[in-house]
This record gives structure tokens, C-alpha cells and sequence, in this order.
């Protein structure tokens, strides 16, 4: 813009006289509301980043020297059990966030609709992801004790406390317990943002749909969920990248022992216990390949998914349509 | 317009404020510092000769530790220190403002602030590195060769040897940069009645004769034989204490020999060593000798169940006897006992010092002498060691009764690593990740899951931590010897 204005009269502008007109204001307004932002990003987010980058690369501890080892640390990172033994458990987050978003998407279209208390159920499935993760972790620290809550309320419903697991000792399911509270934590959080994107979709589409006799079911697969695809993907992205890095239910509540110790762990204790600053920063790195790769790898999908749907869609209609035409012809052959 | 007048008018107030307040310290300053020098001129001739000894010695002018005589020396002394620390319990309910009370005494012109940090471990750490932290602190986990950089010499090693137990904690070249706060025997806390309403006459001095003795306890009482504390981490690590000078009688193992040690977790056969320590922890879960549910196990709940009688013992340090006899109302039960492993008919306990007390290097020599006397003070004559249910510093000092068990064993320290291996230890913890004395709690809890779950035996734990050490000596070029 202000390249084509500022050709426009033969005479060149002086820079002064481009900063004091309208273009050059609006620059440096620009730039002036832009500094701060950026500034705190690059200090806070990109300086580290690229420090711990090029921690990465040495044998060092947090004081004392350090060694240049060049990709050493990299190739540790690839041969250890612990580091992608751990990404194992990631699977268990993973299966837990598909669960968290279909019981999030289930709740939203339900909640969307006009449903009596509907306010309050809101609140009540939303209030977990306002509590700190650290308290959540005490919380079901306690919550899955030996005979505590959870035992006791399913001995109310009839179990008996012999037949029950240990939910954190038992090594078979004590990851599954742990994906339960980050469930529980972040459900409501999706939830709201799904209802959130449900109420953007124009309610005549909803009454249209209802004069071509579309039941509720129909209603959701070719209205709600078109809608919403982008609120769908973003969320499905997070929750996975949150899978992967998933830190606080397995370092509150079991410290990381017992067979729970996710990537995040593994990197904690290599970094403050061991003191290994420079591998654990490789681990990190690493770790953010992988988000990046598996982001993309969704972002595919979604595309693919998305696309072959519509394709779908468009051969059918055509198909009918030509249907249509060929009944036609042959009512007016007769 | 209106608020450019009033911020013009807050900062020429605060600009005036702060050039009284600078005219005002200038001058508080003043008046003391000239009043001591006089007074000091005046002062009896033996103080002036030791002063002179001090300076002849210490040409900063900060004496050394065994210089100062207190209640004598420096008695008319003017500094502000402070203090930091990590009993955030004691400075909340009190006890280090009685302390400062006292000090004040004697020394009524230093002024001493304390604080107390929750997290100090990690936090002592970075305040160490701004350098601006104040004048005594609880000396973090550093290596020794950094010493010289941050803390002020005490004095040599072998004149704080005559002075205090444990000098040799933080020594670097020869010189003793710390004083230990309190000193610990490392021994087990059990419930006295739980014992012997278990039958348990005698208190077991082996291995077997412990694992006994806590089948016993589940044979005959209803309660916990050995509590492991393992979702709290810390005390699980708390069980490599016994793996120098407990388990082989060698006070030299731990910080010279171990890390130039083939096969340190080879099994001995006699009880001895570090495999037959962590076999006894194996055996115990392998035999149903813990807790139910160890992966939810409450630190602070803890507490109070060996104090009325739930729990048999616990593995931890002399330091947790105060908490649990405090806990409630069966004080009188706990007790304190030495570690049950015999070498060669002796049994041993390690004894060594808690905490040390760093004195900054950086700051003002008045600030360091102050420092050094307050420590000195706190070492001799405060009694916080003895209230603290402490193992004696102070050479001359008192122990209090829950020692009466160790009389029979033989008390060692460990000698300090040999020069120019002072950070080989922690090297090697590091280098191998098994981390003894240092943090290395999931190693422990290995043992406890291997145990519980049978997912591995004991002889392959020890094999791999003997692969990893092993690895470790090698990468580090450490002389192995056999």
C-alpha cells in the first residue's frame, strides 16, 4: 500500500517527509503497538528456545563446565529404552483425549439444544478445568487411595473391596487411572468450546433440515459437524500434542514411579536429578520434532477426511440428480 | 496537566526522602563504628593480643573459626547478617526468633535476619548464583571445587578437626568451608511397644534377624512391619545412607573406594555390602512385610501412625525421630536404633553432618566476622543441635538419649574423597544415573516394583546397576580396581 502511494507523485519523498505523513504515521504506530508483543515472545519464548537448542550440543550440568560433544546427546536420546519406552505410555493419553473429545462433542450438541438445567450442568463439567493441576493431582492422589473415595463409592454400588484393583499399584491399569483425571480435567474445557461453535451455526439451517424431515441424527452429521471442523481439528491437535507431553497426573500423583513415568518425567529427572541439562534439552528437542511431524501428519488427515466427504456428497447428488433425470425420461417415454 | 504536576510532585518528595534516608544511615553508620574502635582501644590487653594473632593469620581481617573465643571476642561488633535456611517450621513457630533473642545477649549490636525457604534445595541454588542472597546460608549441593568461589574458609581442616565433629562435610585442599547445623546417625525409628508386643526382645543386629523380626510383627500385631514411604520418593533414596560405612565398616568406601570399586553390588555371601542392604528391602516386599498399597502412601500421615503404634519402623535418619515422637500422643515409644547389618561381628553407624553453614565470601569483613561468630555461637552455645535431637557438632557437646541404642555401635564419618577426586562421586551418579546419595529415588523404588510385581529379580536389578556403573567408569576413565 504505502509502496504504491508513495509512487503515485513523480517527486521522491524524503524519509522525513514519509514519516511525517499519513503512511509513515501509520507504520510507526504499527511497529510501536507491535514492539512490546514481540519483545516479550523473543525474551520469554525464542531466547531461551534457542538456548536450551544450544545446550543441547554440550556435556553440562547446571553449573560448572561444559563439554562440546557435538550430536552425541542426539544419538543418546535414540538409543535409550527410557526415552521412547516412555513415548509408549503417550498411547494411553492419546486414547484417553479420543474419549475426552467424542464424550465432549456428545455433551455440547446435547447441552446446545435447550435442555433443562442445561446452565448449570455446564458449569459443574467445566469447573475441573479451572482447578489447578497440582491440586487435581492430590486430589485423586487421595481419590484413588486404598479404600478412599473411589473404593468406597463402588462398594455402595455393590463391588467388594477384595475384587477391586489397586488403581495406582496395579501396573495394568494404574495408566489408565491416571488418563482418567486428565480426562476428567479437560472434557469441560472442550466441551464449552464445541458449544461455542455449535451456537455460531445458523438456527435456520436446523428448521430447513426439519421441513425436509431430518431427524437429530442427520442434523449433527451434515450440519453440526461441518460447521465446527475447524474447532474439531484444533482441538484434536491439542489433545494429542497434550498426549505427548503429558506431565502433571503421573508427577503429582506417582511421582513418575511405578511404570507411569511419561517422556516429560523421563526429561525432568535427566535434567534436575541427574543433571544431564544437555541430553535432557536434546529430549526436548526431539520431543518437539515429533509434535511437529505428528501435527502435520493430522493436519493431512483432517484435509483428507474433510475432502473425501465433500467429494462423497457432490457424487451423490449428481447421482440422484441423474437418477432423477432418468426416471423423467422414462415417465415421459411412456 | 493534573497528573503531570502530581508525578512531578511524588518524584521530587521521593527523591528528597531518599536523600534523608541516605544522610540517615551515613550518620547511624558513623557514630557506632567510631565508638567501637574507642572502646576496643580501651579494652583489656588480652583482647588486643588476640586480635593482633588474628590478623597476623588471617590478613583479611576476618579471623578464623578456632580465633574466635565467644562471649569474649567481638562482643561490641556492629553488623546487619542474614540468615538463610530451610526449616520453614522452625521460623514459623518461633524458635530461630529465641535464638536470635539470645544471641542478641551476648552481641547485642548484630543484628541477624532470618529466612526460611520452602523449596530450598532447588531455590538455594539460584540465589547462589545471583550472588546477592545475604551473609549464611545452608551450603546447597555444589562440587567442591566451587567452594573457593562462593563461601568463605572457616578455617584449615585440621584446626576445625579439634573444634567440631564432621568437619571434613565441605572441606576443599585441606580448608573447611562449612560447618554442619546439626549432625545425624543413621540408624531405623521404630515403635518400642510395637516391638515388643511382638516379641522381639532384642533389638536385630543382621539382616535375617530383621526380616524376622518384622515377620514377626505381622505375625503377632496388626501393625505395618516396615512402612516404605515410596510415593514420597525422597525416602525411598533415604536407604543408600547405609551404603558405605554401615554395610562393609569401611569409612573410606563411600567417597574414595566405591567409584574405583569392579562390582560393587556383588553379593558377599555374609550379609555384608551393598547387596545384602537392598536385599533386605527386596525380601521385605517379596515377603508381604509392607505396607498394602505402597503406591499411595502419605508422608505427613505417616507420622502420626508410628507414633500410635500402626507402623513398626521406617528407614530414615535420626533427623525424623523429633517429627515422629511429636507426632502424637505415644511419644515415648519411638525409638531410635543402628542399622541391623554385622561386619565381622561390629555393627556400624554412619554419623555425619546435616546441612552446613556457608559463610559469602563476598561479602563486607565485618559481615564475614559477624557471620563467623553467629555460627560459632549457634555451633556452641545456642543448644539447637541438642533440642533438634541432633548428633552432637560441637566437640564438647552433650547427645541427647535417643543415641542410647548406638552405644554398642561403633560410630564412623566418612573420610572425604581423596584429593583431586572431589567430584568424581558425583560424576559417576550422574554419569550412570543411579545417583546414590544424591536424589536417586527411583532406583529404590525399582526394587520395591520388582519385589511387588515379580516383573524382576533381585540378582538382575544389582546386574544392571553393575552394567551402569560400569559404563560410567569407563566413560569417565576412572581406574577400576578389583
Amino acid at each position: 500500500m504505502a509502496m504504491i502511494q508513495a509512487a503515485r507523485p513523480k517527486r521522491k519523498r524524503t524519509f522525513m517527509e514519509w514519516a511525517r505523513s499519513r503512511d509513515g504515521q501509520k507504520v510507526f504506530v504499527m511497529l510501536a503497538f507491535m514492539i512490546v508483543p514481540l519483545l516479550l515472545l523473543f525474551v520469554f519464548t525464542y531466547l531461551p528456545f534457542a538456548e536450551m537448542f544450544g545446550f543441547s550440543f554440550y556435556n553440562m550440568k547446571y553449573v560448572g563446565a561444559r563439554k562440546f560433544v557435538g550430536l552425541k546427546n542426539y544419538m543418546k536420546v535414540f538409543q535409550r529404552d527410557d526415552c521412547f519406552g516412555a513415548l509408549k505410555l503417550s498411547l494411553y493419553y492419546m486414547v484417553g483425549s479420543v474419549v475426552q473429545l467424542v464424550l465432549a462433542l456428545y455433551l455440547a450438541t446435547v447441552l446446545s439444544f435447550k435442555v433443562k438445567g442445561g446452565g448449570i450442568f455446564k458449569g459443574f463439567m467445566f469447573f475441573p478445568y479451572l482447578i489447578n493441576g497440582i491440586a487435581i493431582g492430590f486430589i485423586f492422589k487421595f481419590f484413588y487411595t486404598r479404600g478412599f473415595v473411589l473404593d468406597t463409592v463402588l462398594q455402595w454400588c455393590g463391588f467388594n473391596l477384595e475384587n477391586l484393583p489397586y488403581w495406582l499399584k496395579d501396573q495394568s491399569i494404574n495408566n489408565i487411572s491416571l488418563v482418567g483425571t486428565s480426562v476428567w480435567r479437560y472434557f469441560g474445557q472442550n466441551m464449552v468450546l464445541f458449544i461455542g461453535a455449535i451456537m455460531s451455526v445458523d438456527s435456520e439451517l436446523y428448521e430447513a433440515a426439519m421441513l425436509d424431515g431430518a431427524n437429530k441424527l442427520q442434523q449433527f452429521k451434515y450440519i453440526i459437524l461441518p460447521s465446527i471442523k475447524t474447532i474439531i481439528t484444533l482441538n484434536v491437535i491439542m489433545s494429542i500434542t497434550g498426549s505427548l507431553s503429558a506431565f502433571e497426573p503421573p508427577y503429582v500423583i506417582t511421582s513418575g514411579a511405578n511404570g507411569t513415568g511419561t517422556y516429560f518425567v523421563v526429561m525432568h529427572e535427566i535434567a534436575h536429578t541427574q543433571q544431564k541439562v544437555g541430553l535432557a534439552s536434546a529430549m526436548a528437542v526431539v520431543l518437539l520434532m515429533i509434535i511437529f511431524v505428528v501435527t502435520i501428519l493430522q493436519k493431512l488427515f483432517f484435509k483428507y477426511v474433510f475432502k473425501s466427504a465433500e467429494d462423497e456428497d457432490k457424487n451423490a447428488a449428481a447421482k440422484r440428480e441423474k437418477k432423477l433425470a432418468r426416471l423423467a425420461a422414462r415417465k415421459a417415454g411412456k | 496537566m493534573k497528573l503531570k504536576k502530581v508525578l512531578a510532585l511524588a518524584l521530587a518528595t521521593a527523591m528528597t526522602l531518599s536523600l534523608v534516608a541516605c544522610g540517615g544511615s551515613a550518620e547511624t553508620a558513623e557514630t557506632p563504628a567510631t565508638e567501637t574502635k574507642e572502646e576496643a582501644k580501651e579494652e583489656a590487653p588480652a583482647a588486643e593480643e588476640k586480635t593482633e594473632e588474628a590478623e597476623a593469620e588471617a590478613p583479611e581481617g576476618v579471623p578464623t573459626y578456632s580465633q574466635i573465643t565467644i562471649g569474649e571476642d567481638y562482643t561490641d561488633l556492629t553488623a546487619t547478617i542474614k540468615y538463610i535456611h530451610c526449616r520453614t517450621d522452625r521460623e514459623e513457630d518461633g524458635t530461630f526468633a529465641k535464638l536470635v533473642e539470645e544471641f542478641n545477649k551476648v552481641y547485642p549490636n548484630i543484628t541477624v535476619e532470618t529466612e526460611g525457604i520452602t523449596d530450598y534445595a532447588e531455590d538455594s541454588l539460584l540465589r547462589l548464583s545471583t550472588g546477592d542472597w545475604g551473609d549464611i546460608m545452608f551450603i546447597p549441593a555444589i562440587d567442591k571445587a566451587e567452594l573457593p568461589t562462593y563461601f568463605q574458609p572457616y578455617d584449615t581442616l585440621e584446626n576445625m578437626k579439634n573444634e567440631i565433629n564432621f568437619a571434613d562435610a565441605w572441606q576443599f585442599d585441606g580448608i573447611s568451608y562449612g560447618v554442619p547445623c546439626l549432625a545425624n546417625a543413621q540408624g531405623i525409628v521404630y515403635n518400642k511397644a510395637v516391638f515388643e508386643a511382638a516379641g522381639i526382645t532384642e533389638l536385630p543386629k543382621t539382616p535375617d534377624e530383621f526380616i524376622a523380626a518384622l515377620q514377626a510383627i505381622k505375625d503377632n500385631t496388626d501393625a505395618i512391619p516396615l512402612y516404605t514411604n515410596y510415593a514420597a520418593g525422597w525416602t525411598m533414596g533415604a536407604w543408600d545412607a547405609y551404603l558405605g560405612s554401615v554395610s562393609n565398616g569401611d569409612n573410606t568406601y563411600m567417597n574414595q573406594k566405591f567409584v574405583h570399586t569392579a562390582e560393587p553390588f556383588k553379593d558377599n555371601g555374609d550379609g555384608t555390602g551393598a547387596y545384602a542392604l537392598y536385599k533386605i528391602l527386596y525380601d521385605a516386599v517379596a515377603n508381604g512385610l509392607i505396607e498394602d498399597d505402597y503406591t499411595t502412601t502419605d508422608w505427613e500421615g505417616c507420622k502420626g501412625m508410628i507414633n500410635n503404634g500402626e507402623i513398626g519402623c521406617m528407614v530414615l535418619g535420626s533427623w525424623a525421630f523429633v517429627q515422629m515422637r511429636d507426632a502424637g500422643e505415644h511419644g515415648e515409644d519411638i525409638g531410635y536404633m543402628p542399622f541391623p547389618m554385622t561386619v565381622n561381628g561390629t555393627q556400624y553407624a554412619l554419623a555425619g553432618g546435616d546441612y552446613n553453614y556457608g559463610i559469602n565470601v563476598n561479602s563486607s569483613d565485618e559481615n564475614k566476622t559477624a557471620a563467623m561468630v553467629f555460627v560459632k555461637w549457634m555451633t556452641e552455645e545456642s543448644g539447637w543441635c541438642y533440642d533438634e535431637g541432633g548428633y552432637t557438632v560441637d566437640k564438647d557437646g552433650q547427645n541427647p538419649d535417643m543415641y542410647k541404642a548406638f552405644e554398642t555401635a561403633t560410630l564412623l564419618s566418612d573420610e572425604p574423597a581423596l584429593a583431586g577426586e572431589e567430584t568424581l562421586l558425583n560424576d559417576m551418579n550422574a554419569e550412570s544415573e543411579l545417583s546414590f546419595n544424591a536424589g536417586g529415588n527411583a532406583k529404590v523404588q525399582r526394587i520395591v516394583e520388582a519385589a511387588a510385581t515379580g516383573s524382576e529379580t533381585f540378582d538382575d536389578i544389582m546386574a544392571d546397576w553393575t552394567a551402569a556403573w560400569n559404563a560410567a567408569q569407563e566413560d569417565l576413565g576412572v581406574e577400576v580396581n578389583n
